[in-house]
């Protein structure tokens, strides 16, 4: 019982962080290679596509998405982002300047002789087995691929009132459990031994004789 | 327009929730004080005379006419202006 109740706070907590670490947003050093744009066909990773331009049909099933090729300053490896609308809906960017945003990316490509490094702010992940990619906030420039992020102010913001949150709720249900739910069980618990106790009684016979069948 | 519709619908009811929640839970709060209030100065005059709920009853429809009370309206106010305030940011800054 232990095991399959840590088995599920641990699964749930994990679910909450990869919840927080998909929305919340991050920022990249990068130097843009390209940019371009795409059809794509949403399949079973659909959830992890946003919405068509607002203003735009949004039933459609497939559309044509921007992309925003790169190289991560720090490591080196490529990274690819869409960028797409979230419109009024969820993740609570509100971005409707997708074209706009493209049009800068656009403006910042480089080569390796003569690289522009520029800071992407985005959200979402990359991952190549269900082809999804994390979705482009903002860009701009930066001085070198060294060049200071700044404190993620609005994370600790979110996280802090999040776990204030969390905690207020589980001090409320642990008293709520204590004083109302803990002793109802202990009563059935108890009824429960006493309806055994009067059965184990009335077949004291029955018992004793099954009980000569067993192995001493 | 519909996306914006469903926002401003699923906001609006969420809100609604919230606000109708904090009110009673204000007004409990200020009930509870007014009790608190009036035991007090039971104790300091014990020829005080009146009765307790007429005493507690103005008190709350003081507080009816209160800002303190209208203050509870933030709850609407808060998320749109927050909203805004991102739709610039993301846009516009």
């Amino acid at each position: 019982m232990t095991y399959i109740k840590w088995f599920l706070i641990i699964t749930s907590w994990t679910f909450v962080a990869a919840f927080f670490h998909y929305t919340l947003p991050q920022k990249d050093i990068v130097r843009i290679t390209d940019t371009y744009e795409k059809r794509i066909d949403f399949g079973e990773n659909s959830i992890f596509w946003a919405s068509a331009d607002t203003g735009n049909v949004g039933s459609a099933v497939n559309r044509d998405i921007f992309f925003i090729q790169t190289k991560l300053a720090n490591s080196g490896e490529v990274m690819v982002y869409r960028n797409e609308d979230t419109g009024w809906g969820w993740p609570p960017y509100f971005k409707f300047d997708t074209t706009n945003l493209q049009a800068e990316a656009s403006d910042l490509k480089s080569v390796a002789e003569a690289p522009q490094y520029a800071m992407i702010k985005h959200y979402g992940w990359r991952n190549e087995f269900l082809s999804i990619f994390p979705n482009a906030i903002s860009v701009e420039v930066v001085d070198g691929p060294d060049a200071s992020k700044g404190w993620p102010i609005l994370n600790i913001l979110i996280l802090t009132l999040f776990a204030a949150v969390s905690y207020f709720i589980f001090i409320r249900w642990r008293r709520f459990r204590m004083a109302r739910i803990d002793p109802t069980l202990e009563e059935i618990q108890d009824n429960w031994d006493a309806a055994g106790d009067a059965v184990e009684g009335g077949h004291g016979r029955l018992k004793q004789w099954l009980n000569s069948w067993r192995a001493k | 327009m519909f996306a914006l519709a469903r926002l401003l619908v699923m906001g609006f009811i969420v809100l609604m929730i919230v606000y109708v929640c904090l009110s009673f839970y204000s007004r409990a709060v200020r009930r509870g004080k007014l009790k608190a209030q009036w035991n007090l100065e039971q104790m300091d005059d014990a020829t005080k005379d009146g009765d307790r709920d007429d005493y507690i009853q103005k008190g709350l429809e003081e507080y009816d006419g209160s800002v303190r009370r209208k203050l509870i309206l933030g709850v609407y106010i808060i998320p749109t202006v927050l909203v805004a305030v991102i739709i610039y940011l993301t846009n516009f800054a």
